[in-house]
């Protein structure tokens, strides 16, 4: 390469991290402010103009909010939906998607196809029946109002990576099994789980940011503030007469803590299940 | 006729037992996608189901209370100017939005395709935004633009473009805008990892053959990358609308459609009418016009993603 050729290249560089950079700075932007405000003590959050960086930090908020607000009992709520909503979910896609895998036969197609449907059926426009329905169940204001919902919204983002997945493994290996006269569930649980972990764990981290994230549900069908997850805590104080926004954004912090652990360790996971669908191969 | 009867019923029979034999020897299939069809048909085909009949019933909360209306509540809302209203702010919510997501999202995945030190961490970064609840972007969002202590109004304020703080999300003409910027930034992530994903499909080579012939960087973007990414940037819109339509909870949270409705949308008019008033009769109507926008979208997503006959 000539010089000039190295300096263009290296000029291109610079300026290819130089707009990064600057991408990241506006997309964590809004985490700097969130962040930022919650380190500066009562009386500098309520100046005005705002100050940029807090001038005496501490960490007061943080010592304050465990005794003021609910944020762990929310916390605690947030894992008991996501973990239900995980549960059922995989209870349901793994039989489904493995079926659909492995055999042929007549309402396969309409069956996949409606599912696909299912994901275009925003829960919020079908709100005013399912609260109808919640109703009917008798399951109003319980944990599985905001569980079963959760989990027929996540069921087909489920079912189609599964059986996507379910597909690529050889039905070789599961022939000695089925000639020791092994059922297909007994095949599934013992041969092919056991081999679907990737597929799995996308999945699962799909469906448990999904409960962990969404409002709706919680919003509309449980009214005990006991039951609350960390949005609708977070809600419930900005919507009260005086909003307390130190305290409210301290509680964010926390409460995407448990996100921001599971992004780092499974993000190739999570962005082979955002990929799913959009891109293939 | 005996002879017609002879002749057909043995056929309806045969077709009953070919059917019966086919779901006897695929019993092991169909029972293990029976839980999973089940309850979608209960979870959300019933309520489908219920939608449309409670769209013909005056009812409120209560449901003791219900009255027949017929299309009454379709008639009010087809003659209510309001509606019209309501589909204009929608549409500019979703095309503003979708615009901005695609844009930030496609400017974000060109940046990140080459050979970058620490791809790894700038893809978690850009992917947090659309990884925390929605409820707390909106609310995070509401603080920046708060009219005395946000940090936007600070800023504007040190830029010398304002002398004082303005209100964004309560004045009629910005409000919208105010939550769309919230949206563009908890959309955008999903858009940029999916381009990218796209980008790294496109064959290096022909990047190689364009630079030999002296291409320019932006003729390669224009004929190679954008062409290539066109089934990709395709799905990724169409799924952005759909969401960006059917968005809830960042309005929701930021401005519950206000002032005077002017941030409403048709699915927070929804949920408004239907649960916020107790209005199910009239809430479910506005829920049908908005399965009718879906099923379009639907339609389209289908089309593309079976294109070609490909096998299931």
């Amino acid at each position: 390469m000539t010089m000039a050729g190295q300096r263009r290249s290296r000029l291109r560089k610079v300026r290819l991290y130089g707009v990064l950079i600057a991408l990241l700075g506006i997309m964590m932007f809004p985490f700097y402010a969130m962040l930022s405000s919650t380190f500066k003590p009562e009386s500098e959050i309520f100046s005005s103009p705002a100050t940029l960086f807090p001038t005496e930090p501490s960490i007061d908020a943080y010592l304050a909010v465990w005794s003021q607000t609910d944020v762990l009992l929310w916390i605690g709520n947030s894992f008991i939906i996501s973990l239900g909503t995980v549960a059922l979910t995989l209870l349901l896609a793994i039989p489904a998607a493995y079926s659909c895998a492995r055999n042929e036969f007549v309402g396969k197609r309409t069956f996949l196809l409606s599912v696909l449907v299912v994901q275009m059926f925003a829960p919020v426009v079908l709100i005013v029946g399912l609260f109808d329905v919640i109703t009917r169940f008798g399951i109003y204001n319980t944990y599985l109002a905001v569980i079963i919902p959760a989990a027929a919204f996540t069921l087909p983002f489920n079912v189609w990576m599964l059986y996507g997945y379910f597909q690529t493994i050889p039905v070789s290996l599961e022939e000695s099994a089925r000639i020791d006269g092994a059922s297909q569930l007994q095949i599934l649980t013992k041969v092919v789980l056991p081999l679907t972990k990737p597929a799995l764990v996308a999945s699962i981290t799909y469906t448990f940011l999904y409960a962990w994230n969404r409002l709706l549900f919680v919003l509309t069908f449980l009214t005990d503030s006991e039951k609350y997850n960390v949005p609708r805590g977070v809600f419930s104080m900005v919507g009260a007469l005086q909003t307390d926004w130190r305290m409210m954004l301290t509680v964010s912090v926390i409460g995407i803590i448990p996100l921001l652990i599971l992004f780092a360790f499974l993000e190739e996971y999570i962005v082979a299940g955002m990929t799913a669908g959009a891109v293939k191969e | 006729m005996g002879t017609v009867e002879e002749y057909t019923e043995p056929s309806a029979d045969s077709r009953l037992e070919r059917s019966a034999n086919h779901v006897w020897q695929n019993r092991q299939a169909y029972l293990l996608i029976a839980p999973a069809a089940i309850f979608l048909l209960s979870v959300v085909g019933w309520p489908i189901f219920e939608t449309f009949r409670l769209s013909l019933y005056r009812s409120p909360a209560d449901s003791a209370l219900e009255t027949y209306v017929g299309f009454q509540h379709y008639v009010e809302i087809l003659n209510d100017d309001f509606f019209l209203q309501l589909l204009w702010q929608t549409g500019r919510w979703v095309v503003v939005g979708v615009a901005g997501k695609t844009l930030l999202g496609l400017l974000i995945a060109v940046h990140l395709k080459g050979d970058i030190r620490g791809r790894k961490f700038f893809r978690t970064a850009f992917l947090i935004p659309w990884g925390i609840p929605y409820a707390i972007s909106a609310v995070v969002f509401r603080w920046i633009e708060h009219p005395q202590y946000g940090y936007l109004n600070a800023i504007l304020i040190k830029l010398g473009v304002i002398d004082q703080g303005i209100g964004i999300l309560g004045n009629p003409e910005l409000a919208w805008l105010g939550v769309v910027v919230a949206d563009i930034w908890i959309g955008t992530p999903f858009m940029a990892i999916i381009f990218l994903a796209g980008l790294q499909s496109i064959p290096q080579e022909l990047y190689e053959a364009a630079a030999i012939d002296g291409a320019e960087k932006w003729h390669q973007f224009r004929y190679i990358t954008i062409p290539q990414l066109k089934s990709v940037i395709l799905i990724a819109t169409l799924l952005s609308t759909i969401w960006t339509f059917v968005s809830f909870d960042t309005i929701w949270t930021m401005t519950g459609g206000g002032p005077i409705n002017t941030s409403a949308t048709l699915v927070i008019w929804i949920y408004q009418v239907g649960l916020k008033n107790g209005n199910l009769g009239e809430g479910a109507a506005y829920s049908v016009i908005g399965f009718l926008f879906l099923l379009v979208f639907a339609v389209v997503y289908l089309r593309i993603y079976t294109r070609g006959g490909e096998k299931l």
